[in-house]
């Protein structure tokens, strides 16, 4: 809400500069967006004041409510608008037929408008300031009234008034045409106001069209109507029509309020229109007006819950300057206290306590310090996991959950995906099933710009459809281009599946780990690998398959992992193990094997007739090529024998050697090269 | 020859050999087995008896004489040697090493990471939870009824089985405070989702809320563990103000600015838990009392590093992630 200072101080006698003003209100939770200086040709030196008001404080959407906020502050009475009672010549020919939901509602039949007649210069300007659209001078009225006063006020044109009218629940699907010539369906938990015919208004949001002020208007009805805020709350919202009215009926117009408001919109027509009044009529169902509400507040818990030591009784001065109404201390210390009838938002002794401390200042409220508690030491998984793949020389990446469906389908069946039902845009429509198409993104967003080299992991959740929605933590990355770890001397050379693994394996450095040859339809059939823990799968890595290269653009080679961040290995004690004091005794053999036998399977093998003192296999040669036979290739391999109890003697060794040799060749046809 | 011609002899072709094996061929020539000092030595026997003391003495000094010059000549030559060689191995120092380049951790993770750091070292510690939730924690069980106008400022994004994308890390608190008994001190990073795109929004950005509950906590608590940490964050000397604000699950709660260059800068936000939120989570509100805050680690971290754009955050161009 944005106003002008000088018509707020008519309301209240304060001496302070539009500075101080504004941080008097900022510090009273009415937070001041800014303020721009006006010069007035009527009141001189002005200023504009732009409120953030928060929607527990609907009272503040006036000038009145704003005053009221400074008086009790200031501790200085605050004025209410001037009303004079206007003589009745006529007689209304409009009764209301009201419901509970609409509690109170005042309205009164006026004739004799004269719509080539406008608003005096002061209103107009006010209205300006405002940023309220001057209309027509039954319009610059209401709204006029509704700044001021904080009360929405509606005029219809009483003479397309069928007979009357009554406030009441929407039929289903029932139509209006709204003042912004917009056609609604209403739904049947929508209040409206009626003629005997039609819907006339959709209550406490917007005037119908049909019945509004228009050209021909002679006679109109005011309404200054009381409507409960549950029943507006939500609607301006589902139909997008928020509005002046709306936003102050859904946070609690006060119920106490609907009289005055009439009498002073009466007042400023009567000032510049040659108009005949009919009586105020007051509808009400009293059963249903809010009750005022009182709230048992001991005292006591203020100093305890802010640490002050404010006096009982400053407390209640207080209170009573906000237009609180506070009994005597009872024995238990405590007051009963009755909240106005413009506060909807105090119903508890905390909310008091929060009244107590606006008023004291949270800047003069203290502060102390915590008492300490045991510091938590374990460095996160993420932390320990982020350190390490930087230290490779990955960059770490945030992208957004939401992806392209699109995309998304070329990674996963739909039917796992999670829609978002009101995207921000096309593009970002799903949920993503995996970090790929987000990292994917990233990695041509910065080809695209002349990155060669690009290395990046990210860390968070995927999202697949279930009964309810599987939410899983990952860590993924991507390598593609130049290795950037290339040297001056060296020859250049380009990521390839070796290097993700090499820093997989890093990363996995502990624990019981394995890569298998894998099959995943986004990746390379020949170059993928599942990875296994305790032989359960925990991830893949791999190259993007080339179909999908093309149909995404991808420019070169993109390798990717992605493993369930839970799998990767926590920080944990590690127990002293006893290591051997005798020498090692070490072994090269080379093997000629099939081109198609894994060099995992033949290390495997290896293995299993090494015997129990082996410490370690060494691969340090793969050739295929000159020199070796078709569809063979060679395998050469460092073994390496340690015991606890003794010194290997050569007989021993060669054993096992010949043992290997052996059974490599049974099981795979190996030939052992000299 | 005479004693003396061959010692000026061996003087001159020993300083003159200018390598070590020349040097060895010298020395040979001189003292090996058939080395002319050597052939001097065997041919004293046949001299006459009185010159042979003489000649006898003469030739020793001389062999001295000839193998100090020749540890002498040898180690110059030796020194030589290796000054040579340490100038053939010297290497340019200024060539870049074998190993990449670090990468970086993004600057939101980073500031999440700092941030957490000062409360775990106030006893906090990390709760995390879904981002996918259901209407009830996301809002119902922090005193956001359905339709309030407070919902509004939630713009939030639905998915299809119903659940929504929590709009704040607040039901992370909520999920605690079910599970466990007071007291509690957490502290909950996370990223949340609104559905709002412009200069200063993006659809997806992170939160940090801290959450405290225990006997007899109060607003002065709140104050003074988060001026420490604007201290701690900010530096000592940054201005603060704690001002009054509107939030469904706090009551009093506050704002908190601080100066920023011309004028205040808002933070974050917080409060005393609101009654309702501890009941809703099975808490003796009549028992315990406790606060809660939350922050915004991008805005931070564009305070922090001077950073313009909001968006940059999640383009991930390398030329902005490689700077921090």
């Amino acid at each position: 809400m944005q106003f002008s200072e000088n018509w707020l101080k008519e309301f209240i006698d304060i001496e302070v500069s539009t500075q101080e003003l504004c941080e008097q209100l900022t510090m009273l939770g009415l937070e001041v967006d800014g303020y721009q200086e006006y010069k007035s040709k009527l009141t001189g030196r002005d200023s504009i004041i732009k409120l953030d008001i928060t929607p527990n404080r609907g009272d503040c959407f006036s000038i009145i409510g704003i005053a009221r906020e400074l008086s009790a502050l200031h501790g200085k009475k605050f004025l209410y608008p001037k009303t004079s009672f206007i003589k009745a010549t006529l007689k209304s020919p409009i009764e209301v037929d009201i419901c509970e939901e609409s509690p109170r509602y005042v309205g009164r039949y006026v004739e004799g408008i004269d719509l080539k007649k406008t608003v005096s210069p002061l209103i107009k300007e006010r209205l300006k300031m405002s940023d309220v659209r001057s209309i027509d001078p039954i319009v610059d009225i209401t709204n006029y009234v509704l700044l001021e006063t904080g009360q929405p006020l509606h005029a219809f044109d009483a003479k397309k008034i069928q007979n009357g009218l009554s406030v009441r629940f929407a039929k289903n699907n029932e139509k209006i045409k709204l003042l912004d010539e917009q056609d609604l369906k209403l739904a049947s938990d929508c209040l409206v106001i009626t003629d005997r015919k039609k819907p006339v208004a959709f209550a406490g949001i917007m005037g119908g069209l049909d019945s509004g002020i228009s050209n021909s208007t002679k006679s109109i009805y005011l309404e200054s109507a009381f409507f409960k805020p549950e029943v507006v709350r939500g609607k301006a919202r589902r139909y997008g029509l928020q509005t002046d009215a709306s936003v102050r009926f859904e946070r609690g117009v006060d119920y106490n309020l609907q009289s005055l408001a009439i009498e002073r919109a009466s007042e400023l027509i009567n000032e510049f229109m040659d108009i005949d009044f009919a009586p105020v009529q007051l509808f009400e169902k009293k059963k249903s007006i809010p009750k005022t509400k009182k709230v048992s507040f001991k005292l006591d818990n203020t100093r305890k819950l802010l640490g002050v030591e404010t006096k009982d009784s400053e407390m209640m001065t207080m209170l009573k300057r906000l237009g609180m109404k506070v009994s005597s201390i009872n024995k238990q210390g405590k007051v009963s206290v009755e909240v106005p009838s413009w506060r909807f938002d105090i119903s508890i002794e905390a909310d008091l306590i929060e009244e107590i401390s606006r008023l004291i200042g949270y800047d003069k409220l203290p502060s102390t310090s915590l008492a300490s508690s045991n510091r938590e030491t374990d460095d996160s998984l993420h932390q320990v996991t982020r350190s390490s793949l930087t230290s490779m020389g990955y960059n770490e990446a945030i992208t957004y959950s939401f992806v392209d469906e699109k995309e998304a389908s070329l990674f996963d069946d739909k039917s796992n995906m999670v829609f978002v039902k009101n995207p921000i845009s096309q593009n970002m429509s799903v949920m993503r099933t995996s970090l790929l198409p987000g990292l994917l993104n990233t990695f041509s967003y910065n080809y695209n710009r002349g990155e060669e080299s690009v290395k990046l992991f990210e860390i968070g959740s995927t999202f697949t459809k279930g009964k309810k929605i599987k939410q899983k933590e990952k860590l993924a990355g991507l390598i593609s281009g130049k290795a950037s770890d290339i040297h001056w001397d060296g020859d250049e050379t380009e990521y390839d599946f070796y290097n993700l693994k090499g820093d997989l394996e890093v990363l996995l450095n502990q624990g019981n780990y394995s890569f298998v040859k894998g099959k995943i339809s986004f990746l390379h059939p020949g170059k993928t690998a599942d990875i296994l823990r305790n032989k359960k799968n925990i991830g893949f890595l791999g190259a993007i398959n080339p179909n999908i290269s093309n149909i995404l653009d991808l420019k070169q080679e993109v390798f990717y992992f992605e493993i369930d961040l839970d799998a990767l290995p926590k920080s944990e004690l590690k127990k002293y193990s006893k290591y051997s004091k005798f020498p090692i005794a070490q072994r090269d053999l080379a093997f000629l094997v099939n081109k198609s036998t894994t060099i995992s399977d033949v290390i495997a093998l290896a293995k299993e007739k090494s015997g129990k003192d082996l410490k370690e296999i060494k691969l340090f040669d793969v050739y295929e090529g000159k020199g070796i036979p078709e569809n063979k290739k060679s395998v050469a391999f460092s073994l390496y024998w340690q015991s606890m109890k003794g010194t290997l003697t050569d007989e021993e060794v060669d054993k096992t050697v010949q043992s290997i040799s052996f059974f490599l060749s049974k099981k795979i046809n190996a030939e052992l090269r000299s | 020859m005479d004693i003396d011609s061959l010692s000026k002899k061996s003087k001159e072709i020993l300083n003159t050999s200018d390598s070590l094996d020349d040097l060895e061929i010298a020395q040979r020539s001189l003292l090996g087995k058939s080395g002319e000092v050597t052939l001097l030595l065997k041919k004293l026997g046949s001299l006459p008896a009185g010159e042979r003391k003489a000649a006898g003495r003469n030739l020793n000094i001389l062999k001295n004489k000839i193998q100090d010059l020749f540890q002498k000549r040898k180690a110059e030559l030796k020194e030589l040697e290796a000054n040579k060689k340490l100038q053939r191995d010297s290497i340019d120092v200024t060539l870049p090493g074998r190993t990449g380049k670090r990468g970086t951790i993004h600057p939101v993770t980073q500031t999440i990471d700092e941030i957490s750091s000062f409360f775990t070292s106030k006893g906090f510690s990390v709760a995390s939870g879904p981002e996918a939730e259901s209407d009830y924690y996301n809002f119902e069980a922090l005193n956001i009824p359905e339709d309030h106008p407070a919902k509004d400022m939630h713009d939030t994004f639905y998915l299809d089985n119903g659940d929504l994308l929590r709009t704040h890390t607040s039901p992370v608190q909520v999920r605690v405070m079910e599970n466990n008994e007071p007291p509690l001190r957490i502290i909950c990073p996370g990223r949340v989702y609104r559905k709002d795109s412009d200069l200063t929004h993006t659809p997806m950005f992170h939160q940090i809320e801290g959450l405290l509950i225990e006997e007899g906590t109060s607003f002065a608590q709140l104050k003074g563990l988060l001026e420490d940490f604007i201290s701690d964050f900010f530096g000592s000397d940054t201005e603060i103000r704690f001002r009054p604000s509107y939030f469904p699950f706090t009551e009093p709660s506050a704002e908190v600015d601080i100066r920023w260059k011309k004028g205040w800068l808002e933070i974050l936000g917080c409060g005393m838990v609101h009654p309702n939120v501890l009941e809703m989570s099975g808490i003796d509100s009549k028992k315990y009392t406790g606060f809660a805050f939350g922050l915004g680690p991008e805005r931070i971290a564009m305070l922090k590093h001077d950073i313009p754009d909001l968006r940059a955050f999640f383009e991930n161009d390398m030329r902005f992630l490689k700077q921090f």
